[in-house]
């Protein structure tokens, strides 16, 4: 064929093929003047996204960790919501492991000096001198054998974001068994809630079981700037010690004279190793007699045994340890396995000033999984207390819907009568603690009734997974009688299915699909449009190819 | 087909005898409730050691090994990119032969010696496990089964075995090395470490060789 022939079937392409709705609307109005509107042409029919299937909301208690326990004499609370603590770890931390039987060190799964406890120094009936010790672990990192993270730990299904804690010394693999990948039960964020009593002589001992350098900082605890050796006590690599590298132990001394809800994070590169979750609650509770405190909390939440002078006070004790994460810090230790170019990545590379969050957690977890473990659950006329500190790299806006709660507590301090207004909302920047009392009442001030009733960080992003909602910090206060046996919470008609779905927070499942599938599923595809466009294509190579060859 | 009748049998009947022997051996050692049998003392754990009951396949301790083992920073030093090491990560012995193993960690930290996927009817999940604390020696005795097989040994704790603690155990002429040893085998997902600019080279090498065989071609 000649060129101009190539030229006219090229054209003759463009004529036939040219979608109609691209000519100016103008034209078109002009030509539907003459003609009217051209034929009915559907458009493309909802097309429902296949989904693999929901992980069970609420699996079954098999080990029994949720009933009342009497182990070595500590009164374990039962817990009311689907999972719960290790009984056995909560009476080793109420005892120390030095004190308990060797069948619950067993249980719990505990190193023999995780947690231990000797002398009573005042006489009261409860020891003072109390030794923890933690080490460092990395969730969802990498290895140089596969693409998938090692020691998986599922924020939100599907969802496993790269971070650190400091954990409890526990005996054994890091994973569940050599079959799975899934980091044992107690390896995970937040890093435990301390809990020590006025006047106890602590030792914390941090066991750097990691690859990268790390210290502990008491962030309002009452502690020297040395310890009695002349040690650096403050863990600042600033100002009186130095990072403590892999493989090595250092020990931080306190005896707090003050009570109150303070903070420990690790402070070596700090605007990197806090978002990543180097970051625990630390309690200082009054001195009472025979007031054995449960040391740790593992994943912060429900204490199941409370301080004398909490329990004379509340019913129940909750630990809120609200976090975000940033996905793109998180993907750094999955990037490589070379410590030196996971530490370039993340320490020159990364700029924390671009950063955004990602991920919004309570208590290492977000919706749906906090339904699971963090909802508080309460009967009317509970009087709860709540400890909440924000960890996370912006501000929350913390907020319970039916309720409003007193605010007892500012980092610890006390906040004078006059000043416990009843509120909904109360801004928490970052570090900070607020201590906070949660009435269920119902007076139409502090409760509305009885209900699920949820609470969170009342800031849109709060609320999401990546963007994606209900997600993030969302959790509830159910009263009893909305309550399953199960311990899960008897929404009123409304399925959790899609929550449950790793699709869902990875963007594939449309929002509203399970509700009205036809109306609110992603549309089919327009094939007819993609052939058209395919058509002009071939036009514009071949007449393209014509100008070419002619220019020679 | 009688005999083989009896085979069968022997066969099904064989493991629930096994069994009730494991359980009344381990009745006397401390235990946990997933069934592995635990010995637990300042020093660290072992976990199900064994020194006499043979594997299926074997008649007789087909030899006596002995290795002595350190664990820390310090063997990580001649590895790069590695951070913790043990002080050998190649080991090889004969089919249905009694291995010892004295791990002394030289850190301030836990380190352990695991070796994976071990007959569970002798080795409850497949495993034989030292785990010694700071500063300790921990010693264990297990017996590899008859076959050529390699197994898995490192550290389990979280990020031990891909900074440096993965070794092997070859039994007889093994089943091939496994990946990412150190000294042993290679790494099989490799990070890059190439020059700043290569994309640069690339293109400047690309241009050169294009250059030179167009020359070439027009002589």
């Amino acid at each position: 064929m000649s060129r101009r022939q190539y030229l006219l079937v090229a054209l003759i392409l463009v004529v036939v093929a040219f979608p109609p709705g691209w000519y100016p609307l103008a034209l078109r109005l002009e030509i539907s003047r003459w003609f009217g509107a051209a034929a009915y042409l559907a458009l493309p029919v909802s097309k429902p996204v296949e989904t693999v299937g929901a992980e069970i909301y609420c699996p079954p208690d098999l080990a029994g960790w949720r009933s009342a326990f009497e182990i070595d004499g500590v009164n374990v609370s039962p817990s009311k919501t689907c999972l719960s603590d290790n009984p056995y770890s909560v009476a080793t931390f109420v005892r120390g492991a030095n004190n308990v039987s060797d069948d619950t060190l067993l249980k719990s799964g505990l190193a023999a000096d995780a947690v231990t406890k000797g002398e009573d120094l005042d006489g009261d009936g409860d020891p003072d001198v109390i030794h923890i010790r933690l080490e460092v672990v990395e969730l969802n990192g990498s290895s140089a054998e596969s693409a998938e993270p090692v020691t998986q730990y599922e924020i939100a299904p599907g969802i496993t974001p790269g971070l650190w804690v400091f954990a409890p010394k526990y005996l054994g693999m890091a994973r569940e068994n050599f079959e799975s990948r899934k980091a044992r039960s107690g390896l995970r964020p937040p890093s435990p809630v301390i809990r020590v009593e006025q006047g106890d002589r602590v030792v914390i001992t941090l066991e750097n079981t990691h690859y990268m350098p790390h210290t502990i900082h008491l962030h309002g605890a009452d502690h020297g700037f040395v310890t009695a050796t002349g040690q650096g006590n403050d863990g600042v690599p600033l100002t009186s010690e130095l990072p403590l590298m892999p493989g090595k132990a250092r020990s931080y001394e306190l005896t707090p004279r003050q009570t109150g809800t303070m903070f420990y994070h690790c402070h070596v590169q700090p605007h990197v190793h806090v978002s990543m979750g180097l970051q625990g609650m630390f309690v200082i509770e009054e001195n009472q007699p025979n007031n054995w405190l449960q040391t740790l909390n593992v994943g912060a939440g429900f204490v199941r045994s409370s301080s004398v002078a909490i329990a004379k006070k509340y019913d129940q004790e909750y630990d809120l340890h609200y976090t975000d994460l940033d996905l793109q810090l998180g993907q750094r230790v999955q990037s490589s396995n070379d410590p030196r170019l996971v530490t370039r990545s993340m320490h020159r590379d990364y700029d924390v000033t671009d950063a955004t969050a990602d991920y919004f957690l309570l208590n290492g977890k977000s919706f749906p999984y906090t339904f699971r473990e963090s909802l508080i659950v309460t009967e009317p006329d509970e009087k709860i207390k709540l400890r909440v500190l924000n960890g996370g790299s912006k501000g929350i806006s913390f907020h319970i819907h039916g309720h409003k709660f007193n605010l007892t507590h500012k980092d610890g301090v006390g906040v004078v009568p006059e000043n416990q207004a009843a509120q909904d909302v109360i801004w928490l920047p970052t570090a900070q603690r607020v201590d906070l009392d949660l009435s269920t009442r119902n007076d139409g001030l502090h409760s509305y009734g009885a209900g699920i009733w949820l609470f969170h960080d009342h800031q849109n992003k709060g609320t999401t997974t990546d963007g994606i909602g209900p997600g993030g910090n969302i959790s509830a206060v159910v009263y009893q009688e909305y309550m399953g046996l199960d311990g899960w919470p008897k929404t009123q008609g409304v399925s959790y299915e899609k929550f449950f779905s790793a699709e869902y927070y990875r963007k594939i499942i449309p929002v509203w699909q399970s509700y009205a599938p036809v109306l609110f599923s992603d549309p089919g595809t327009d094939w007819l449009m993609f052939g058209r466009i395919l058509l002009l294509a071939l036009a514009a190579g071949m007449s393209g190819a014509v100008l070419v060859s002619g220019s020679k | 087909m009688k005999g083989c009748k009896g085979r069968v049998l022997a066969m099904l009947y064989l493991p629930v005898i096994f069994s009730v022997i494991l359980l009344s051996c381990a009745s006397d050692i401390s235990h946990d409730h997933s069934g592995h049998n635990m010995m637990l003392s300042e020093d660290g754990m072992v976990m199900n050691n064994n020194a006499h009951r043979l594997p299926f396949g074997c008649d007789v301790i087909s030899k006596q090994y002995e290795f002595v083992v350190s664990a820390g920073r310090r063997y990580a030093a001649d590895n790069p990119g590695a951070v913790f090491g043990m002080s050998q990560h190649d080991y090889r012995v004969e089919a249905c032969s009694r291995i010892s193993v004295v791990f002394s960690n030289e850190d301030e930290v836990r380190h352990q010696w695991m070796v994976h996927g071990l007959p569970k009817y002798l080795y409850p999940g497949g495993m034989f496990h030292l785990e010694a604390m700071a500063g300790k020696t921990i010693q264990g005795t297990f017996i590899v089964p008859a076959g050529d097989q390699t197994y898995l040994v490192h550290c389990d704790m979280a990020q031990h075995m891909e900074k440096g603690m993965k070794g092997q155990l070859v039994v007889g002429n093994g089943s091939g090395n496994l990946w990412n040893v150190y000294n042993t085998s290679d790494t099989f997902l490799k990070s890059e470490y190439l020059p700043a600019h290569t994309s640069r080279w690339v293109l400047l090498f690309a241009v050169i060789a294009f250059i030179l065989t167009y020359g070439l071609l027009r002589r």
